[in-house]
């Protein structure tokens, strides 16, 4: 007679977290031994550095110089003009969030954006009369940006356009309209730095997306003079380090356009150096992704009677990009953190600032320096950011991976 | 007198009907292979035409230039009035008249099987939605899948997704049909459910070439078989004629070979 044998508890040392570290960590005398080096090490050096940051580090210098990390020399009296555009931006990334709330993804991007602007908000009333309000509204926005989104997820097909026309309306108001000192007058683009010119030409990842798409498909074009120019393009620019193309840009660039170098702010030769540069590598990306679509897939679109633009655009691309997103989030993460090689060109961006205020009198007088300190911050803020990025890449994967082909 | 080469084999449709397709003197190379040999072949409105062969005989690459899948570089083929020439016009026409059915499906792993099957008429026919996927529905409804509008082609078996396939091309409206192989790539359990789709659209008086190594298909529904090798075509007749009385060596020993 067959009988089902009724399941039976796990042997002590299987199951239960102390199984785990018997299993893991103390399994033979050389795995133990190992465990005891390694902890005490880890120890060690967290210890250390806890000790180091509570008692010993001076963040005074960080503490006073936070405006010159945040916009380095932007006028303090016309700081409301960037926190609009990060207003702007933070409404626009919550319309996002909102519309895509059963997205994990797009959930978690938002509301981890949100938390570091709620924390410096509250720094801000707490410590900043002056950008109490300028923080609030901020924080406002990304709420009512939310709720907009989700009330009208419809929104979502305008956002390509609202992020084209926040490009364009927020470089206005950042720069200015009149010289002198009447409505917007212009802050010279010297001026700009900090944070915000991280965040600034961080955003040429997006016009070097629709290049580096146009860029792939010229590469694959039938027409010679297309896919030769195409071909040239993007080897000439990946056979040359970023930093070459910052300096080229800086220098050439004027002579070029046939003008005066003055004309034509530094940041703007960076900011073209830095989308054309990350075209050049998005189109291999893409090109990776069109090469990853079957041909029977060109074909089945034909033999419906679809056209050539109408079977790239509908039936290549989509599958092709969605093949190389994690990619893509990849090459954003390298340029984020890239764009601190700016220095090289004169600009002081994020990075740029901790040297400028290492070399401060008041930095100077305390002893040891305070580099351990600018350098560990400034490394916080880029962790915090990088490392978000990786997070929505690894759940991107994930979701992409499940439920396609 | 230069030796001239041996004439070639002519697939004709019967005089009594109206050619709705007309191969003449076709050949195609690719690069130096010789892969079609003076291909000359017509069909009739209405006929189901089988081609069979062993592989690399080039029946695949004879269908494949009905539609200008692949381009041929001698010989005149006129698919219902138009003839296919580098024009992109024409190519086009002759394209949204001939529905496809691949070897391999070919469903749009990104659009559901609605969207796979309304997109070319929305776009290449500027149909309204709602007439696109009521005769999506209806179609879909005809090949026995009506309940799975909703899903992606990943989420359907083998034969299932051919069955979109075939009712993808129909929603068209195309005058012909060509199969290519649409059995070889399915699990032997599910063969059966896409050959019966074919029988019933071949008994409505579809025009179908169909090529394919399901001889019961051929036998049953067939009006003319063709036996292709080598790039040329060897031997045309009924099926009867095929089956029973094969004229040619080499269909002969095909033919022991698969039955």
């Amino acid at each position: 007679m067959f009988e089902v044998i009724p399941p039976r508890p796990a042997p002590a040392g299987v199951a239960g977290i102390g199984g785990w570290i018997r299993r893991n960590l103390f399994s033979s005398p050389a795995n133990t031994l190992l465990t005891v080096v390694t902890g005490l090490f880890v120890g060690y050096v967290v210890i250390a550095v806890v000790a180091w940051a509570l008692f010993d580090a001076s963040w005074g210098q960080v503490w006073a110089n936070q405006r010159l990390f945040a916009v380095y020399r932007y006028p303090a009296d016309l700081l409301w003009r960037p926190m609009a555009v990060l207003a702007a931006m933070m409404a626009l990334i919550g319309v996002m969030g909102g519309a895509g709330r059963s997205n994990e993804i797009l959930r978690g991007l938002f509301w981890s954006l949100v938390g570091f602007v709620a924390v410096v908000t509250v720094i801000a009333i707490l410590f900043w009369p002056s950008a109490r309000v300028l923080w609030t509204g901020v924080l406002a926005a990304s709420v009512v940006g939310y709720a907009l989104g989700a009330a009208r997820p419809a929104l979502v097909r305008a956002l390509p356009w609202a992020w084209a026309a926040w490009l364009f309306l927020g470089f206005f108001l950042l720069y200015g309209v009149t010289p002198g000192s009447g409505l917007l007058r212009i802050v010279p683009a010297r001026d700009w730095g900090g944070f915000m010119l991280t965040l600034i030409l961080f955003t040429g990842i997006v016009p070097s997306f629709p290049l580096g798409v146009a860029l792939a498909l010229g590469r694959r074009s039938k027409l010679p003079a297309i896919k030769y120019t195409c071909i040239a393009f993007i080897e000439i620019v990946r056979g040359a380090p970023l930093i070459m193309w910052l300096f080229v840009a800086s220098l050439l660039l004027p002579l070029f356009l046939n003008t005066d170098p003055n004309n034509l702010p530094a940041i703007l030769r960076a900011y073209v150096a830095i989308t054309l540069f990350s075209a050049a590598y998005m189109a291999e990306n893409v090109r990776g992704g069109l090469q990853s679509v079957p041909r029977g897939q060109t074909e089945a679109a034909r033999a419906l009677g679809l056209g050539g633009w109408l079977t790239t655009s509908l039936i290549v691309l989509p599958q092709a990009l969605r093949a190389v997103i994690p990619a893509i989030v990849g090459q954003a993460i390298g340029l984020f953190k890239d764009t601190s090689l700016v220095f090289i060109v004169g600009l002081a961006d994020f990075f740029r600032v901790t040297e400028i205020v290492a070399n401060q009198p008041a930095s100077l007088r305390v002893t040891g320096g305070v580099k351990l300190e600018l350098y560990l911050f400034v490394a916080l803020i880029y962790f915090f950011f990088a490392y978000r990025m990786s997070i929505a890449s690894r759940q991107l994967e994930k979701q992409l991976g499940v439920g396609t082909r | 007198m230069p030796d001239t080469a041996p004439a070639a084999v002519r697939a004709d449709a019967p005089t009594d009907g109206q050619p709705i397709i007309e191969i003449e003197g076709l050949n195609k190379w690719f690069g130096e292979f010789h892969v079609l040999r003076d291909i000359s072949l017509s069909v009739n409105k209405g006929e189901v035409v089988v081609v069979i062969g062993p592989s690399g005989s080039g029946k695949s690459t004879l269908i494949r230039c009905i539609n200008h899948l692949e381009e041929h570089q001698q010989g005149r083929i006129v698919v219902d009035g138009t003839e296919l020439t580098d024009d992109v016009r024409n190519i086009d026409q002759v394209r949204r008249e001939t529905g496809m059915v691949f070897q391999s499906f070919n469903l749009f792993p990104h659009l559901t099987v609605l969207e796979n099957i309304t997109l070319a008429p929305i776009r290449v026919r500027k149909w309204k939605k709602s007439k696109a996927e009521e005769r999506a529905r209806f179609f879909l409804d005809k090949v026995g899948i009506p309940e799975q509008a909703l899903k992606f082609p990943g989420q359907l078996s083998g034969g299932q997704q051919q069955r979109v396939a075939i009712a993808r091309a129909l929603t068209m409206g195309p005058k012909v049909m060509l199969f290519d192989e649409p059995t070889s790539a399915l699990d032997p359990e599910v063969i059966g459910e896409v050959l019966e789709v074919m029988v019933a659209l071949a008994q409505e008086g579809m025009t179908m070439i169909v090529v394919t190594h399901e001889m019961g298909f051929a036998r049953e529904v067939g009006d003319r078989v063709i036996f292709m090798d080598q790039g040329q075509i060897v031997e045309v007749g009924t099926p009867e004629h095929f089956f029973l009385a094969p004229r040619e060596e080499r269909t002969k020993a095909f033919l022991s070979k698969i039955l």
